[in-house]
C-alpha cells in the first residue's frame, strides 16, 4: 500500500548539507500497522513527511496505493492536498478558530466532490463517534483536553476514509497513564477501520505493543525490520539491542564454530566460555559481542549445564514489580531481574546461568 | 522547499520589495552625485563629487552632527527611562491603578508628534506661550522664562513621544521572564542584588538594547518635532536640514546636496539594520527558553505606592491631557490669548465653521482618506506575503528579504520622499508624481518594516503544523490561506491596518516632499501650511477633531488586542 524505493534526502542547514535519509526501502502491505522506530534525528519523521508530501526528497520513488506520488527520475511530485492520506501531527494541529465539528469536517469540505449537508453531517458524526467525541461536536477546539484533541486529530485524519494513515508521534504529548490506555485503543481502532498505518515513534514500548512490523532506523537508514518479537528477541545489531529494552553485553571471540543444526557455538569471554547462537558463518577467532536480556539470566545455586558465570551482587534496586540486580562478573557488569521478595543480599557471590538459546552473539 | 507550500512566488515578493526599497535608494545615491539643479535635468555627464565637497566642508554640517547626536541621545534617555520605569512598575511591583498605565500609555499614540509640538508651542513659546505669559505676569518678568524653540524643548517632546512604543515593547519582555530563572539564582546562593545584576539584567539586556536602537532610529528620522520647534529658531538636525536645503526660499533647490546629506542616514540605516536584526535574534533565543506566561513575584513598594501612581498621572497629563486641552481651548478662540475669565467669555465656534466652509479642507480630507486606506491595505497584504516567505519558506534570500523590508525604518520620511521624488520624475511615463499614489507608495515602503515585524511575530504564533494539517486534509494553498491563515491572523491584520492608518494620517515629512498642489494635499500638509501661515485657532480645530478620531482608532486597536489574547489562549 505504501512503497518507498531508494529514498534519499539532503537538508541544507547552517552547518552545511545533512544527509538525513539514506536509501530507505519500504513495502507496507494493505491493512498493516507499520512503525518507524528510532532515536531523534534518525530520519524517521522526515521519511513520514516525505510520504505526506510535506518534504520533497532528493532522490527515490514513493507510491501510495498504486499512485506514484514522488519520483526523482520522472520528476513527479504530487502535492499533499492531492494525496490520498490522513495524518495526525505531534502537536495535533487542531485549528483553534474552528469547533470540533468543523475541524473534523474540514477534509470533507475540501474535497472536489461536494457532499450534501446530510451526507457531510452523517460522515462527521460517524467519525466523531468512532473516536468517542460524539456529543462534543459544538465545543470550541481550545476547550478540549489533550486526549480529546488527540482523538479529534485522529477523527480529522480518518473522516474522508483515506487509504493511508500517517501518525507522527501522536502519543508523545499525553501523560503516562493516558498514553498507556491510548496505545491499546489506537491500535484497535485502526485495525477495526482496516486502514494501512505508518507510525513514527521514538518510544520502543509503543512500537512493540502496537505494530505488526517495526523498522528500526539509525542515521537515516533502516537497520532492522521485523515483527516486534523478532526485533526484541533477535536484534541483528548492537544498536538495535541497545535501543530496545535493557540489554547486557559481553565481549568475546568465537572459540568453536556453530553446530549446523542448532546454530550454537562457543564464545570465549573474559569470564569464561559461553555457548551462544553465533552469527551466520562466524569464523574461529572472530570477535563478537554476546547479547543477553536481564530477564533471561537465572541466578542458580548449583551449576546446571556449564553455561554459568560467577558474579558478585553490587546493588539491588527496588523497582516495585521487580528487583533489579546489578552484578560484577570479573571486570564486566551485568544486570538481571529478580522477584521483589528475593532473599539475596548485596555482596553475595552467586552463579548466573545463561541459557544458550538466549545468548546471541553479534559481530562486533 | 517543497512546491506544495504556500509560497506564491518568493521571487515575485522579493522583486516587489526590491523595487520598493532599493530602487529609490539607488536613485538617492545616484542623485547625490548629480550636479544638475533639478532631478529632471539629471544626466550621467553631470556627475561629480561637488555635492559632497560642498556639504561636508561646510562647518555648519558638523554643528548639525552635534545637534543631532545631543537630540537623539537626550530623547532616547528620557523616553527609555520613562518607559522602563512604567513597564517595571506595572509588571514587577504592586503599584495601585495599573489599569491607568495599561490603558493610558498606548492612548498617547493618539496625539501626533506634530500636534504635540504645536500644543507645547502654545504653552511655552516666548511670544505667545500661555505658561510663559502667566509666569511673566505672576512674577513681573521682562522676558519669557522658558523657550520651547530650543534643543531642550525638542528633546523633552520627542522623549515623551518615544514612551508608548518602547513601553509596549518592554512589557512582554518583563512579563515573559520566567521567575524560576531568578529563583534558581536565589537557590544557588545569589543575593537579590546580584540576582538582579547577573540574571535579570542579563536576560533583559538584549531586549532593552534592541528597543533603544529601535527608538534611536525613530528619534533620528522624525521630522515634525524638530520641524516645528527647531526650524523657526534655526536649530537644525539632519532631517530638518535636508528639508531646509530643498525648500530654502532664497535659492533654487539643490537636490543633489540634500541627497549627499542623506547619505549619512543610509549608512546609519545599513549599520543599525544589521545590528538590530542580530540583537533581535538573540532576544528570540532567550524568549524560546522563557516564553511561558508566568506572573513574576511582585515587589512591595510600601510607602512609594502613591508616588508611583503620581508619576503615572504626571506622565499621562503631560503626554495626552495637556495637549488635548490646549487644542480644545484654542479651537474655540477668536484670536490667540492666554486662558482668562475674559477669554472664556468670548469663546466662539467660528473656527469650526471656517473648516466646514474652507474648500481645501474637504479635498484634503478626501485625499487623506484614500491615501491612508490604500497605504494601510497595501502594507498589510505585502507585509503578510513578505513574512510568509521570511518565516515559512526555505527561499535562499529570505534573510536578505527580511533586512530589506526593515531597512526603511531607519530612513526618514523626508529622505524616502526625496528618493521617491527622483524615481517618479525619472519614470514620468507613469503619471504618479503629484497624486496620492505617490504618497501611498512612499508610505507603504516606509511602513513595511513595522508591518513585517508584526506579521513575523504573528506567523510564528501560528504553529507550522496547523498549516500542514490543512494540506494533508486536502486544502490547496489558497484555500489554506483563506480558511486557516486569514481567520487565525485576523487580529494582526486589523491591528497592522489601523496602526498604519494611525501613522500615515499624521506624518508630514514624506508628504511635504511629494505633494504638488491641491490634487494630493493631505491633512498633515494642510495643518503644517496653516500653522506656517498663522491660522492657529483653525489648526487647533482640525487638531482637536483629528485627535478625537485617532483616539477612537487607538481604542479599536486595544479592543482587538484584548480579543487577540482570547484567541491565543489555546496552548498550541
Amino acid at each position: 500500500m505504501i512503497k518507498i524505493h531508494n529514498l534519499h534526502m539532503y537538508y541544507q542547514t547552517e552547518r552545511g548539507r545533512v544527509h538525513a535519509v539514506r536509501g530507505i526501502e519500504l513495502d507496507i502491505e494493505q491493512g498493516e500497522f507499520f512503525t518507524l522506530l528510532g532515536p531523534s534525528g534518525c530520519g524517521k519523521t522526515t521519511t513520514l513527511r516525505a510520504v505526506a508530501g510535506l518534504e520533497t526528497p532528493t532522490e527515490g520513488e514513493i507510491f501510495v496505493g498504486d499512485d506514484l506520488v514522488y519520483s526523482s527520475a520522472k520528476k513527479t511530485f504530487v502535492p499533499p492536498y492531492h494525496r490520498d492520506i490522513g495524518m495526525v501531527f505531534q502537536s495535533y494541529a487542531i485549528w483553534p478558530h474552528l469547533n470540533v465539528f468543523e475541524n473534523a469536517a474540514f477534509p470533507l469540505r475540501e474535497m472536489k466532490r461536494k457532499l450534501s449537508q446530510q451526507e457531510l453531517r452523517a460522515k462527521v458524526d460517524k467519525t466523531l463517534a468512532l473516536v468517542h467525541l460524539d456529543g462534543l461536536a459544538d465545543r470550541p477546539a481550545p476547550f478540549l483536553s489533550g486526549g480529546q484533541q488527540q482523538r479529534l486529530a485522529l477523527a480529522r485524519a480518518l473522516v474522508k476514509e483515506p487509504r493511508v494513515l500517517l501518525l507522527d508521534e501522536p502519543l508523545s504529548n499525553l501523560d503516562a497513564k493516558l498514553r498507556e490506555e491510548t496505545r491499546v485503543e489506537l491500535r484497535e481502532l485502526v485495525k477495526r477501520v482496516g486502514i494501512t498505518t505508518l507510525y513514527v515513534t521514538h518510544d520502543q514500548l509503543e512500537a512493540l505493543t502496537m505494530s505488526d512490523t517495526v523498522a528500526v532506523m539509525n542515521q537515516g537508514q533502516i537497520v532492522q525490520q521485523g515483527s516486534p518479537v523478532e526485533i526484541y528477541q533477535a536484534p541483528a545489531q548492537q544498536f538495535v539491542a541497545n535501543f530496545i529494552g535493557l540489554t547486557n553485553f559481553l565481549d568475546g571471540r568465537v572459540a568453536s564454530v556453530a553446530d549446523k543444526a542448532t546454530g550454537i557455538g562457543e564464545v570465549e569471554t573474559a569470564s569464561g566460555k559461553l555457548r551462544c547462537l553465533l552469527p551466520d558463518a562466524a569464523a574461529l577467532g572472530e570477535s563478537v559481542i554476546v547479547v543477553i536480556r536481564p530477564e533471561d539470566i537465572n541466578i542458580v545455586t548449583d551449576t546446571v549445564d556449564g553455561n554459568t558465570l560467577r558474579g558478585k551482587i553490587e546493588a539491588l534496586i527496588f523497582m516495585g514489580d521487580a528487583l533489579e540486580c546489578q552484578l560484577s562478573v570479573g571486570a564486566q557488569k551485568l544486570r538481571t531481574k529478580l522477584h521483589p521478595s528475593s532473599a539475596l543480599r548485596q555482596g553475595e557471590i552467586v552463579s548466573l546461568q545463561l541459557p544458550p538459546l538466549s545468548c546471541r552473539a553479534l559481530r562486533a | 522547499m517543497s512546491s506544495s507550500r504556500l509560497q506564491l512566488g518568493p521571487y515575485g515578493i522579493f522583486l516587489i520589495v526590491l523595487l520598493l526599497v532599493s530602487v529609490p535608494l539607488f536613485f538617492l545615491i545616484l542623485g547625490s552625485f548629480s550636479t544638475a539643479r533639478l532631478p529632471g535635468d539629471f544626466s550621467l555627464s553631470t556627475m561629480g563629487l561637488e555635492n559632497y565637497v560642498k556639504i561636508y566642508s561646510d562647518p555648519g554640517t558638523w554643528d548639525i552632527f552635534v545637534n543631532t547626536i545631543i537630540y537623539v541621545t537626550g530623547s532616547v534617555v528620557i523616553g527609555i527611562t520613562l518607559a522602563v520605569t512604567l513597564a517595571w512598575l506595572v509588571e514587577r511591583t504592586n503599584m495601585p491603578g495599573k489599569i491607568w498605565i495599561y490603558a493610558g500609555v498606548p492612548m498617547t499614540l493618539a496625539v501626533p508628534g506634530m500636534l504635540q509640538a504645536m500644543a507645547w508651542v502654545l504653552l511655552l513659546s516666548p511670544r505667545i506661550g500661555f505658561i510663559n505669559k502667566s509666569l511673566q505676569s505672576l512674577f513681573g518678568l521682562a522676558e519669557a522664562p522658558i523657550n520651547i524653540y530650543s534643543l531642550g524643548g525638542m528633546i523633552f517632546i520627542e522623549g515623551l513621544r518615544l514612551v508608548p512604543t518602547a513601553f509596549l515593547m518592554l512589557v512582554p519582555l518583563m512579563r515573559g521572564m520566567d521567575p524560576a530563572l531568578e529563583e534558581a539564582a536565589a537557590v544557588c546562593g545569589a543575593r537579590p542584588f546580584s540576582t538582579a545584576r547577573k540574571i535579570t539584567m542579563r536576560l533583559l539586556a538584549p531586549g532593552l538594547v534592541a528597543v533603544m536602537i529601535y527608538q534611536a532610529m525613530t528619534a533620528l528620522e522624525v521630522f515634525e518635532i524638530p520641524g516645528i520647534l527647531g526650524l523657526p529658531a534655526g536649530i537644525y538636525v539632519f532631517s530638518t536640514k535636508i528639508y531646509a536645503v530643498i525648500r530654502s526660499a532664497t535659492f533654487l533647490p539643490v537636490y543633489g546636496q540634500a541627497n549627499a546629506l542623506a547619505m549619512v542616514y543610509l549608512f546609519i540605516a545599513l549599520f543599525t539594520t544589521y545590528y538590530y536584526t542580530r540583537m533581535i535574534s538573540r532576544v528570540e533565543r532567550y524568549t524560546i527558553i522563557t516564553g511561558k506566561g508566568y506572573r513574576p513575584r511582585l515587589l512591595d513598594l510600601g510607602r512609594w505606592r502613591a508616588a508611583a501612581f503620581g508619576l503615572v498621572v504626571f506622565y499621562l497629563f503631560f503626554a495626552i491631557a495637556l495637549p488635548f486641552l490646549v487644542f480644545l481651548y484654542t479651537s474655540f478662540l477668536g484670536f490667540l490669548q492666554a486662558p482668562s475669565a475674559a477669554a472664556f467669555a468670548t469663546l466662539t465656534l467660528k473656527n469650526y465653521r471656517f473648516l466646514a466652509e474652507y474648500g481645501e479642507v474637504g479635498s484634503a480630507l478626501q485625499n487623506t482618506l484614500w491615501m491612508v486606506l490604500i497605504t494601510a491595505t497595501a502594507t498589510v497584504v505585502l507585509s503578510f506575503f513578505v513574512s510568509l516567505v521570511v518565516v515559512r519558506s526555505k527561499f535562499w534570500g529570505r534573510k536578505l528579504l527580511d533586512q530589506l523590508a526593515f531597512l526603511p525604518h531607519a530612513i526618514p520620511g523626508i529622505v524616502m520622499g526625496i528618493a521617491f521624488f527622483w524615481v517618479f520624475l525619472k519614470i514620468d511615463f507613469l503619471p504618479i508624481y503629484g497624486t496620492i499614489w505617490a504618497m501611498a507608495i512612499g508610505f507603504t515602503a516606509g511602513f513595511l518594516s513595522y508591518g513585517t515585524r508584526s506579521m513575523n511575530a504573528a506567523l510564528l504564533q501560528v504553529h507550522k503544523e496547523l498549516e500542514e494539517a490543512a494540506y494533508v486534509s486536502g486544502a490547496r494553498p489558497w484555500r489554506t490561506l483563506w480558511r486557516i491563515f486569514l481567520p487565525l491572523m485576523m487580529p494582526s491584520f486589523i491591528g497592522v491596518w489601523i496602526w498604519v492608518i494611525l501613522h500615515a494620517v499624521r506624518i508630514a515629512g514624506l508628504p511635504l516632499i511629494l505633494y504638488e498642489g491641491p490634487q494630493n494635499q493631505v491633512l498633515s500638509i494642510l495643518i503644517w501650511n496653516m500653522w506656517d501661515e498663522g491660522y492657529v485657532p483653525a489648526v487647533a480645530a482640525i487638531g482637536t477633531l483629528l485627535m478625537l478620531a485617532l483616539l477612537l482608532l487607538t481604542l479599536a486597536v486595544r479592543y482587538i488586542g484584548f480579543r487577540r489574547q482570547l484567541v491565543q489562549a489555546p496552548n498550541l
